[in-house]
């Protein structure tokens, strides 16, 4: 594989990053039109209640006030971004099913109003019983959150591969542990916002979202409008992490109140609202049983998970099925049971968060794996790297991983770590760990069921060759795929970045994409850029021939100069007259392309989940620095090292992996929602939820390991969401080398290291 | 979050600020960086009626030495106010070091000493360092002005003995014998987190004892408090690690937390035995830190 590409692999100026960094960056909270309205969604102040009644003519009677809508005057047809469990109303019509549930809501002449009019709109509620422990949802007697799902089952998986019964049976050693995950939200730095249009028969809709093609999808199906008749426009947006994939009430009331006014209205959630809203990770109860040889080698595992799913079913069903099917990925194993149960709560709905659904169960079987090698008296490090997958394999639960550089990743990490000297040398109070990680490079099925291709793309070059635009329904939300987008356009079409213009996420003007979640854009999206690239050479080859009396097999065209491959002295044209010439003889240049994601994946139910055409694998070690008195954990230096293939924009790329990081240091060992025993939220801003400082980030390196990926354009495949997965079992790792004690339960709070390491003093627990 | 309406007034002088104060009465209440009591409007706790402005009362802004006094703080001095002020770096740096360890830096550009001292949170980052420093406070009102010891001003969460109609105009802390001080936050992060914690101590040594010590906890029960049983402990007695850590259990033992979100009672004592001998031992070796 020739390396030397013109426009890929740089570190190119970011294309919005002017715009963000002066300020001049528009988001879906910053718009403006005229006559624009303001409206706010009145939210239940009950975990779980009968609706009784309710009064809203008070609230009309406000001066200011443009309308007040309840269940009466929406659809009833219920939705969600899960097809298999559609269970949401844009307002609740008899009962509340979380603190933080859609009852209401108001369009005004300005915020105040809202606030004042959702006040006097008045509604009576039967309190009923609440189910807020996800162990006793299945109780027989618990009050049920909706009537459709007994014992508040929401999501049932039992998956068997192999003969898991004869693993364990010849294995040398099992052992079983118990870990229990935590609740964490997003905490995007952008509050959700919309603005909604409904003029004439038409439905407009500027929303800060990861997914305008669901968006458009699930609100025409809602309102029974044609797909051509919404059209989603995403503007700038600050961030999503999953917590933007679906459409909310903004977008649903919204749309309902701008219909009966006239008026655009903008809603929006404050922080408080963004955290009932949620759609963060699942907090997730599991148990992991391992068989291993004397070696340490893996034989089979039983992963038998609980996990609290919240009020309604969000990406959910998805997150229970990736939560135990990328545990196959990292190590092989060829025997493997998973049973989870994901149980409705009167919580906080849960949906897809970074790393969706894996990051916890590998932060089980991380620590499950150091017990078992402790057990051994085997070095973490080696006995990842007994089991550490190699390229060309199909996981137990039929996925095919081609390239993979596990090992590499393992050997440089710990050599860049010095893992080999500091295991066992540092000083008490001081530890290392290990973990590793793996995450698909684009979810190999949409979410709900249809053909479409994964992306489209176009690309055209204006006339006079000066600039070219690609247009594409990739969704940058502060990824920076627009960035990397035009790189690829702009390298497949031998052209220059600094002349490239994007046009993206905008169902009317760009083509279809699915958008921004399970890590797939630069993979999928970037495979149409470069076919619509590469369609604009070939135009521009052929003219270029007529000009230059050259065969166009013997022309190649190289940040936008056009020359003959077999003459290096034959004269050069570029790109730019080719293109002038190109539209003055032929009419417009444009080139078009489109990613299917070719078959994946076994049978078996849940087979889908999980797919992917490529995926990435990555090695963590951290250092961590344990105040042995107080329990406070000093996360001092993290190395990670990625198997990405082929890298578009080194800089992005790492910027990836910090942010997944610091994400994933922020679950490790300080974020948490918390409720009351009203299932209130006690932390729903980020003074009390415990978000990570610039201060208290690791010091991190970031390195790479030489890879190339077949699946993918030019060798490429996932970053953002993998280095979230070690983390959190790394630090725990590295807590109990340090210390010798083991917290089986997320956040690693001082105060847990802390009585963990009284209790090993008092010798209540051996671990 | 939307603030609720109130009617707003800024007086030019103390005294129009205490009579508005009395005017007003029960529904009025005093407003000095916001920081605390905006946020508590905003999400609902507190609807006060009228909000009367400090911030004209330019004379409380000023942080000054006075011979014969100590250092005067005005209440309206900001926590950067604080962190930057030279007097306060050279004679307490250990005041300086806990100003800057609070909130962020947004918030320590508004938030003030006063209002730090009179939302009266069990978990406030001044009172402890101040008081171990012996500070007294001046309560300004309609009849007149009164001076009393910062401990005295606690009366319970967010609970103070100042009247409706008085005003916290400065805190003055007096020439010291003491030969160091030092405060320990202990918060879940390293910015931006409220004190699980805070202990500050202020010792006088003399050769290699102890003549006098103040131990001073915050969070530690409904008002800030003073760790007596422990300082009594301390007073004569010559330095040793095994002291120290005596005097930890001790203080520890005379707090009473409760648990909440930042952590538990269990914890938080234990965290009080083992910070007040690190502070101790800080306060002995290094002087005011
Ligand atoms: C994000 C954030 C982080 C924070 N972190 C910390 C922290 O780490 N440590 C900490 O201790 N605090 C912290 N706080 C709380 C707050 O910032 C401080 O307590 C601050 O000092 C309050 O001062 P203020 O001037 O803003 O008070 P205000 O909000 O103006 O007033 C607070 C109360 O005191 C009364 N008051 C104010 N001044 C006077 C006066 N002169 N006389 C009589 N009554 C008066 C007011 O009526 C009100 O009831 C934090 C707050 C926020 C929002």
């Amino acid at each position: 594989m020739s390396k030397d590409y013109a426009v890929i692999g740089k570190n190119v100026p970011k294309i919005d990053g002017r715009e963000k960094a002066t300020g001049a960056a528009k988001y879906a909270g910053d718009l403006k039109f005229p006559n624009m309205l303001f409206g706010k969604i009145l939210t239940s102040p009950h975990a779980h209640a009968k609706i009784l009644s309710i009064d809203t003519s008070e609230a009309e009677k406000l001066p200011g006030v443009k309308a007040v809508i309840t269940h009466k005057d929406v659809p009833a047809l219920k939705y969600g971004i899960s097809p298999a469990r559609w269970d949401e109303n844009i307002f609740c019509i008899d009962k509340v099913r979380f603190v933080g549930d859609k009852v209401a809501a108001v369009a005004c002449i300005d915020e105040e109003t809202c606030y004042k009019a959702l006040k006097l709109i008045k509604v009576e509620y039967e309190v009923l019983p609440a189910v807020l422990d996800a162990l006793h949802a299945m109780d027989e007697g618990a009050p049920q959150v909706h009537d459709e799902y007994p014992r508040n089952i929401n999501t049932e998986i039992h998956q068997n591969f192999g003969d898991l019964d004869k693993a364990m049976a010849e294995a040398h050693y099992i052992r079983k542990d118990y870990f229990v995950g935590q609740r964490t939200y997003q905490s995007p730095i952008e509050p959700h916002s919309a603005v909604s249009i409904w003029k004439d028969n038409k439905l407009t809709i500027y929303s800060s979202t990861q997914s305008p093609h669901y968006f458009q999808y699930y609100i025409a199906r809602e309102f029974g409008l044609k797909m051509g008749d919404v059209r989603i426009i995403k503007p700038f947006v600050g961030g999503g992490f999953g917590g933007k994939l679906e459409p909310t009430g903004l977008e649903f009331a919204g749309s309902v109140l701008s219909k009966l006014t006239g008026r655009p209205v903008r809603t929006f959630y404050d922080r408080h609202e963004m955290f009932a809203h949620n759609r963060g990770r699942h907090k997730v109860y599991m148990e992991l049983t391992t068989g291993v040889d004397k070696e340490g080698k893996i034989l089979g595992v039983h992963a038998n998970f609980v996990s609290d799913g919240g009020a309604y079913t969000s990406l959910g069903v998805a997150t229970s099925y990736y939560a135990g099917g990328l545990l196959t990925l990292t190590y092989e194993f060829e025997n493997y049971k998973f049973d989870m149960i994901r149980v409705y709560t009167n919580l906080p709905a849960c949906g897809a968060q970074r790393g969706h659904g894996a990051p916890q169960p590998k932060y089980a079987f991380e620590s499950h794996l150091d017990n078992i090698a402790k057990d051994l008296g085997i070095d973490p490090l080696e006995i990842r790297l007994r089991n550490a997958r190699q390229p060309n394999t199909v996981t137990i639960n039929d996925f095919g991983i081609n390239s993979c550089e596990l090992t590499a990743c393992l050997e440089k990490a710990a050599d860049i770590s010095g893992w080999r000297e500091k295991k066992g040398n540092l000083p008490k109070g001081r530890g290392i760990g290990i973990a590793t990680g793996s995450f698909v490079s684009g979810a190999g099925y949409p979410i709900y069921r249809n053909d479409l291709p994964q992306s489209a793309a176009m690309i055209k070059v204006h006339e006079d060759g000066t600039a070219a635009t690609l247009y594409t329904g990739a969704v940058d939300i502060g990824q920076g795929s627009d960035t990397a987008l035009c790189q690829m356009a702009a390298e497949a079409m031998g052209y220059r970045y600094e002349n490239m213009k994007i046009i993206a996420a905008d169902t009317e003007t760009t083509p279809h994409d699915f958008g921004a979640y399970s890590s797939r854009q630069t993979l999928m999206s970037g495979s149409a850029c470069k076919q619509a690239g590469e369609e604009i050479k070939k135009q521009i080859l052929d003219i270029a021939s007529t000009i230059m009396s050259l065969p166009p097999d013997d022309l190649d065209c190289r940040l936008g100069i056009i020359f003959s491959k077999s003459r290096p002295t034959a004269k050069t044209i570029t790109f730019e007259e080719a293109a002038r010439r190109f539209f003055v003889l032929r009419g417009p240049l444009l080139g078009r392309g489109v990613y299917h994601v070719p078959r994946l994946g076994g049978t078996f139910k849940g087979a889908a989940v999980a797919t992917s055409p490529a995926y990435s694998f990555c090695a963590q070690i951290s250092e961590v620095q344990i105040d042995e008195e107080t329990g406070e954990v000093d996360v001092c230096e993290v190395w990670d090292v990625h198997d990405c293939g082929q890298v578009i924009n080194p800089m992005q790329l790492h910027g990836q992996v910090h942010g997944a990081l610091y994400m994933g240091v922020g679950e490790a060992i300080w974020e948490e929602v918390l409720f009351d025993d009203q299932g209130k939220i006690l932390n729903p801003n980020l003074g009390g939820y415990m978000l990570p400082t610039a201060l208290d980030m690791p010091i991190v390196h970031s390195e790479l390991v030489e890879s190339y990926e077949p699946a993918g354009p030019w060798g490429v495949k996932e970053v953002g969401e993998g280095a979230t997965n070690p983390t959190m079992g790394c630090f725990n790792n590295a807590i109990y080398d340090a210390m010798g004690v083991r917290i089986d339960s997320l956040p690693l709070t001082y105060e847990k290291v802390w009585r963990a390491m009284k209790e090993k003093r008092e010798g209540k627990k051996e671990v | 979050m939307y603030l609720p309406d109130f009617d707003y007034y800024a007086p030019d002088s103390l005294a129009e600020t205490c009579e508005a104060l009395e005017r007003f009465g029960a529904k009025a209440k005093v407003l000095s960086g916001g920081t605390d009591i905006i946020a508590k409007m905003k999400s609902g706790l507190l609807s006060p009626g009228v909000l009367i402005s400090l911030k004209k009362l330019e004379d409380l802004k000023k942080i000054d030495y006075v011979s014969g006094k100590g250092v005067v703080i005005g209440a309206l001095s900001t926590h950067n106010d604080l962190v930057n002020s030279k007097i306060l770096n050279d004679k307490y740096l250990s005041v300086s070091e806990a100003a800057h360890n609070m909130a962020s830096n947004q918030i320590r550009n508004i938030g003030t000493v006063g209002g730090n001292l009179c939302n009266a949170v069990p978990s406030a980052d001044l009172p402890p360092i101040l008081i171990a420093l012996g500070a007294t406070i001046k309560l300004v009102g309609t009849k007149g002005e009164r001076v009393m010891l910062l401990e005295d001003l606690f009366t319970g969460p967010m609970k103070t003995v100042i009247a409706e109609n008085e005003i916290l105009t400065e805190i003055v802390i007096p020439d010291q014998l003491s030969t160091g001080s030092n405060y320990i936050k202990f918060g879940l992060r390293r910015s931006g987190a409220l004190a699980v914690v805070g202990i500050a101590v202020a010792v006088t040594v003399n050769g290699g004892t102890i003549t006098e010590a103040k131990i001073a906890i915050g969070a530690a029960a409904p008002t800030p408090i003073r760790a007596r049983e422990a300082e009594k402990f301390l007073q004569g007695k010559t330095i040793s690690d095994d002291l120290l850590a005596e005097a930890g259990v001790i203080a520890s033992g005379e707090s009473k937390p409760i648990s909440d979100i930042r952590g538990s009672a269990e914890y938080r004592r234990d965290l009080i035995r083992v910070l007040t001998r690190r502070a101790l031992h800080k306060a002995i070796n290094e002087g005011h830190v």
